[in-house]
C-alpha cells in the first residue's frame, strides 16, 4: 500500500459566531478551503486540472447540520463554495463527534489504494444557530437518544460526569485528589490556549482555584461532580486538512523525506449505552476497554509504541474524558492518571504534552470538524508549524510523531491517528 | 520583570474601576485594594467586579476599603491604579493625596507604578503634581470599555519616565494581564480614542446635514455592521454617553490641530441634547431611545434632528447594503467590496468616503500619537472592535487600488493636505483578518 502524506490545511478562528456575523455554511466552507489551499500553494485551476483526470476527492466530516441548519447532502455542498468542485467525488462522513476522523479515515484509504492524488477533508459544525439548551438536546442524539437524551436537560454532561464516578468507584480513588485533576486538566487546557491565535477561550479567565470552585454561580455544576469549567465549548468552526499521495508530492515538487506521513490508526466501536460500556468493561483494568484498544491498534499498525509519541491532541470534551485518555495513551498505568496530571508530564513543557493547542476544552469543540482539527495539530507540531503553541523537545528538536484521539457519543466510536515524519 | 502582588484601585466603584480591579485580581493574581469614598461602595463593587471576569475564585483577593485606608493601601501595593471621574479638580485631589503618601514613606518605593485610567487629560501634567524624583513611574494606563472583552491597554509614557521600569510595565500588562499593549504618545485622547471618535463625530456632522435624508438613523444605516463594527456610529455614540463623547472630541478640537480638524466640531444639535440633560442610554434618550407601550412593545425612536423631537426610526433599504450583505453572507468579500466601489448612489459614496478616510486618517494618526503603522490595527481592532485599518485597506484590494479610489473620492483639501508617497511607503500588511468584522448584517 502507498504511503499517505499531509500536506497541510487551515483551521477557522474558533472565536468567531459565524451567527452573530449573519454569514452562514458557505462562507464558513469557503474561507477556511481558501485558508488550506493558500496553506499548500494549491489553486482552484489546480483542483479543476487533477479532476479532470479523476485524480483528486472531497471528504466532509460533520455530525448533525440537518439540525443545526436545516442542511443536508453535506458533500455535494462543496459545489456551491467554488465551481472546481463540480464533478469532484464528494461525500460526508458521520459518526458524531468523530465525524471528521472517520472522513480522514475514508480519505487515507483511497490515497493508499491510489484511486486519488489529493484528498482534501473538511470537518465542520455550526452550533452558535440555537441556544444552550437546544444545542444540548441536538447532542444527545451521539448517544442512544430515546434512552440516554430524550427529555434530559444536557444530556452529555451527565453521562461524562457518570464516568467520573465510575472512574473514582473502578480504581478506588480519592474523590478529592480526581476532582483535583480534573481541575488540573482544565487549567492546562485553558492556560495552553493562550498561545494558540485560533483558540475560542483564548481571551478568557481561568485558574486552577476557579476550576475547583465548582458548584458556585460563576462555575455551575452541569453534570454530576462536572462543573462549567470541566466542559468543551460550544462553537462553530471548520477544518480542513489535504492529503496526498507520493506521486502528487512528487509532482508539486516538494522532497518526500520533509512531509508527514500518516503512520497508523486505530478504529473501534463500543457498546452504544453508558451503562453497557461500564458492565463490559467491569472485569478489565481499563474502563474504556476499545478506547485503549484504538490506541494499540494504532501502536501496532506504526511499529511505535507510547516511547515515540512526542505530542498528543486528545478528545477532551469533558476533563473527566481526557483523564481516561493518559492511560489510554499508555502515559500511565490505568488507576494512576493523576500522577502524569500532579506531575506535570501532560502539560506544554511536560515529557508527554496533551493539547498543546487547548483542545476542545481550551481550542474549541465544533463537534464534527474536531477531528480534522486535531489531525490538524499534531501534523503542526511535527513539521514545525504550530508558532507559538510549538511543542520542541529539549528547547530545540521538533516532535517526532504526533498521536490523537477522537472519540463519539461515549467513547463509543473511538479514531485514533498517528501522523510523523519519517 | 517586576513581581506585582499588591495592587491599589482607586475609584473602584465605577463601572471602569471595577471591572479594571477584577482584570488585576484575576490575569494579575494581585491582591487588590478596593478604595471609594465610602466603605460600603467598595464593598459593593467586591460585589460585583467578579461577574466582569467571571470567576468567583477572584472575590477574597479583594479588599474593599474606603480613603481613610489609602495611605496604608498605597504603602503596601507594588501598582496604584486610579480610576476617578474625569474631572481635572478630582484627579488633582487623588494624586496629591497618593504624592503625599510617597512624600511621607520614601524607601522601596522607586519601582511603585501610579497609573491613570484618564481617556484623554495629560499624563505629564498628573505627573508634575508629584515631587521630581517620584515622576519617573507615573504612566497612563488606558484600558477600554468592557476591559475583559476589549483587551486594548494604551500605555502613556511622559518625558518624565523611566524607561526599564516602563518597558517593565509594558511586559507585565502584556504576558501578565494579557491586554494588547500599545505605546502612544500623551496627546490628547490618546490615540484609540483620536481615530473612533473622529469616525462618530464625522458621522454625527453628516447625520446633521444629511437631515433631511434621515438624519441619524440614516446614517448609521450606512455605516452599520456590514462596514467592519458591531454596532453603527452612532448607536455608539449613544451607547457610550453623548457629553463623554463631547468632552472627547471638544479636547481634541481645542487641543490638535491636524488633517482631520474640522471633523472635531461637535454639531449644534448634539450640544442641544447634552444641555438638555439627553446623555443616550444612561439617561434613557439621547440620539435613540426605547418607548415601552403598554402592553410591553418597545418602538426604538430617533432624534429627529429637523423638527427637535423624537420619531420612529426607519427600516431604510438601500440596493448597495442589500447587495453587499448578500456577498457577505456567503463569505464573497472581494465581490461585497465590488459593489460598495461601484455602486454611484449618494449612500454608497458616503459610505465608500467614511472607509476610505478612516483608513487615511488612522495612518495620520498614528504617525502622530503612536509608534508603529500597527498601532492603529491595534487599538481599533481589541479598543472598538472595528475592522482595523489596515485590514480594511486589503478588503478594498490592497495599496494601489486603496490609493486610486482616495484620488478619486476624497475631497481636494483633504487631498491636499496628505503627503501620499510618505503614506503609502509606510503601509505594512496587517496582522488582522478584516473577514471576522465585516458582519452581513445591518
Amino acid at each position: 500500500m502507498d504511503k499517505v502524506y499531509v500536506l497541510g490545511g487551515a483551521q477557522t478562528d474558533f472565536e468567531r459566531n459565524w451567527t452573530k456575523e449573519g454569514k452562514n455554511v458557505i462562507a464558513l466552507l469557503s474561507e477556511v478551503i481558501q485558508d488550506a489551499l493558500d496553506e499548500i500553494h494549491v489553486s482552484y485551476a489546480d483542483i479543476r486540472k487533477l479532476n479532470s483526470e479523476n485524480r483528486v476527492a472531497c471528504f466532509v466530516g460533520n455530525f448533525i447540520a440537518e439540525n443545526y441548519i436545516n442542511q443536508g447532502h453535506l458533500g455535494a455542498l462543496l459545489t456551491e463554495v467554488s465551481p472546481a468542485f463540480y464533478g469532484v467525488p464528494s461525500a460526508r462522513y458521520e459518526a458524531a463527534c468523530a465525524s471528521s476522523s472517520v472522513a480522514l479515515d475514508a480519505a487515507i484509504t483511497k490515497i493508499k489504494t491510489g484511486d486519488y492524488d489529493l484528498a482534501m477533508v473538511v470537518g465542520w459544525e455550526l452550533m452558535k444557530t440555537v441556544d444552550s439548551k437546544v444545542c444540548g438536546d441536538i447532542l444527545g442524539r451521539a448517544a442512544y437518544y430515546e434512552k440516554e437524551g430524550k427529555d434530559v436537560s444536557f444530556p452529555f454532561p451527565k453521562l461524562f460526569g457518570k464516568l467520573a464516578g465510575e472512574t473514582i468507584k473502578k480504581y478506588r480513588l480519592d474523590e478529592t485528589r480526581y476532582m483535583n485533576s480534573l481541575a488540573k486538566i482544565s487549567e492546562i487546557n485553558y492556560e495552553n490556549a493562550k498561545r494558540n491565535p485560533k483558540a475560542q477561550t483564548r481571551k478568557w479567565f481561568m485558574d486552577y482555584e476557579q476550576a475547583c470552585h465548582r458548584d458556585t454561580e460563576t462555575n455551575s455544576l452541569i453534570g454530576e461532580r462536572l462543573s462549567i469549567s470541566d466542559c468543551s465549548q460550544v462553537t462553530d468552526g471548520a477544518a480542513v486538512v489535504f492529503l496526498a499521495s507520493e506521486k502528487l508530492v512528487k509532482e508539486i515538487g516538494l522532497d518526500v523525506t520533509d512531509i508527514p506521513i500518516v503512520k497508523g490508526y486505530g478504529h473501534r466501536t463500543a457498546p452504544m449505552l453508558f451503562d453497557s460500556k461500564i458492565t463490559e468493561s467491569a472485569e478489565n483494568e481499563y474502563i474504556l476497554p476499545w478506547t485503549r484498544q484504538a490506541v494499540l491498534d494504532a501502536y501496532r499498525r506504526s511499529n511505535l509504541s507510547v516511547e515515540d509519541i512526542d505530542v498528543f491532541e486528545t478528545h477532551d470534551c469533558f476533563t473527566s474524558s481526557e483523564y481516561v485518555a493518559i492511560s489510554s495513551f499508555g502515559i500511565t498505568k490505568p488507576g494512576h492518571e493523576y500522577e502524569a496530571i500532579e506531575n506535570g508530564r501532560i502539560a506544554f513543557y511536560g515529557d508527554k504534552p496533551i493539547n498543546p493547542s487547548g483542545g476542545l476544552i481550551g481550542c474549541g469543540h465544533p463537534v464534527g470538524a474536531s477531528g480534522c482539527r486535531m489531525f490538524l495539530d499534531i501534523f503542526k507540531q511535527v513539521s514545525g508549524k504550530a508558532g507559538n503553541y510549538q511543542v520542541l523537545l529539549d528547547e530545540t528538536r521538533l516532535p517526532r510523531n504526533g498521536m490523537m484521539l477522537n472519540i463519539g457519543g461515549t467513547a463509543t466510536t473511538n479514531y485514533v491517528f498517528i501522523v510523523g515524519r519519517d | 520583570m517586576q513581581k506585582i502582588d499588591k495592587v491599589t484601585v482607586i475609584g473602584a466603584n465605577g463601572t471602569m474601576g471595577q471591572n479594571i480591579a477584577a482584570i488585576f485580581a484575576s490575569f494579575g493574581n494581585a491582591e487588590v485594594y478596593l478604595v471609594s469614598r465610602t466603605k460600603q461602595k467598595s464593598i459593593l463593587s467586591k460585589n460585583k467586579a467578579y461577574h466582569s471576569v467571571r470567576a468567583e475564585s477572584i472575590v477574597n483577593k479583594m479588599i474593599p476599603v474606603d480613603f481613610d485606608e489609602l495611605e496604608e493601601c498605597v504603602n503596601k501595593s507594588e501598582l496604584i491604579f486610579e480610576a476617578c471621574k474625569e474631572d481635572w479638580d478630582v484627579k488633582i485631589d487623588i494624586h496629591t493625596k497618593i504624592s503625599d503618601v510617597l512624600r511621607k514613606a520614601d524607601k522601596n518605593d522607586a519601582r511603585k507604578y501610579i497609573c491613570s485610567g484618564t481617556s484623554g487629560l495629560s499624563i505629564t501634567k498628573l505627573a508634575e503634581l508629584y515631587p521630581e524624583k517620584k515622576r519617573s513611574n507615573i504612566v497612563g494606563m488606558h484600558f477600554f470599555n468592557p476591559p475583559y472583552n476589549m483587551t486594548l491597554c494604551e500605555l502613556v509614557p511622559t518625558e518624565y519616565t523611566d524607561r526599564s521600569s516602563f518597558e517593565s510595565l509594558k511586559e507585565y500588562a502584556t504576558t501578565i494581564l494579557r491586554r494588547t499593549v500599545v505605546e502612544v504618545k500623551d496627546s490628547p485622547a490618546f490615540l484609540g480614542n483620536r481615530i473612533g471618535f473622529q469616525f462618530i463625530n464625522e458621522a454625527l456632522q453628516y447625520a446633521e446635514k444629511y437631515k433631511f435624508n434621515g438624519g441619524i438613523d440614516y446614517i448609521d444605516a450606512i455605516l452599520g455592521p456590514f462596514t467592519g463594527r458591531a454596532m453603527s456610529p452612532l448607536v455608539t455614540a449613544n451607547f457610550v454617553g453623548l457629553d463623554v463623547h463631547k468632552a472627547i472630541v471638544d479636547n481634541l478640537y481645542e487641543n490638535t490641530s491636524d488633517c482631520a480638524h474640522d471633523t472635531f466640531v461637535l454639531p449644534e444639535f448634539v450640544n442641544g441634547l447634552v444641555k438638555s440633560g439627553k446623555l443616550g442610554r444612561k439617561t434613557k434618550e439621547g440620539l435613540y431611545r426605547t418607548i415601552i407601550h403598554d402592553s410591553g412593545f418597545k418602538i426604538r425612536q430617533v432624534y429627529d434632528i429637523e423638527h427637535g423631537e423624537y420619531r420612529e426610526t426607519i427600516k431604510y433599504i438601500f440596493p448597495f447594503v442589500e447587495e453587499m450583505i448578500g456577498d457577505l453572507k456567503v463569505g464573497n468579500y472581494g465581490k461585497a467590496f465590488d459593489v460598495l466601489t461601484k455602486n454611484r448612489s449618494i449612500e454608497a459614496e458616503i459610505c465608500c468616503e467614511f472607509l476610505l478616510k478612516y483608513i487615511v486618517y488612522s495612518l495620520v494618526a498614528t504617525e502622530l500619537v503612536g509608534y508603529d503603522i500597527h498601532a492603529a490595527d491595534d487599538v481599533m481592532a481589541t479598543g472598538f472592535n472595528w475592522c482595523p485599518p489596515l485590514a480594511l485597506l486589503e478588503a478594498f484590494g490592497g495599496v494601489e487600488s486603496f490609493l486610486g479610489l482616495c484620488r478619486e473620492r476624497l475631497r481636494k483639501n483633504m487631498i491636499d493636505q496628505i503627503d501620499w508617497n510618505h503614506l503609502s511607503r509606510r503601509i505594512e500588511k496587517s496582522n488582522y483578518d478584516y473577514r471576522r468584522f465585516l458582519r452581513a448584517k445591518k
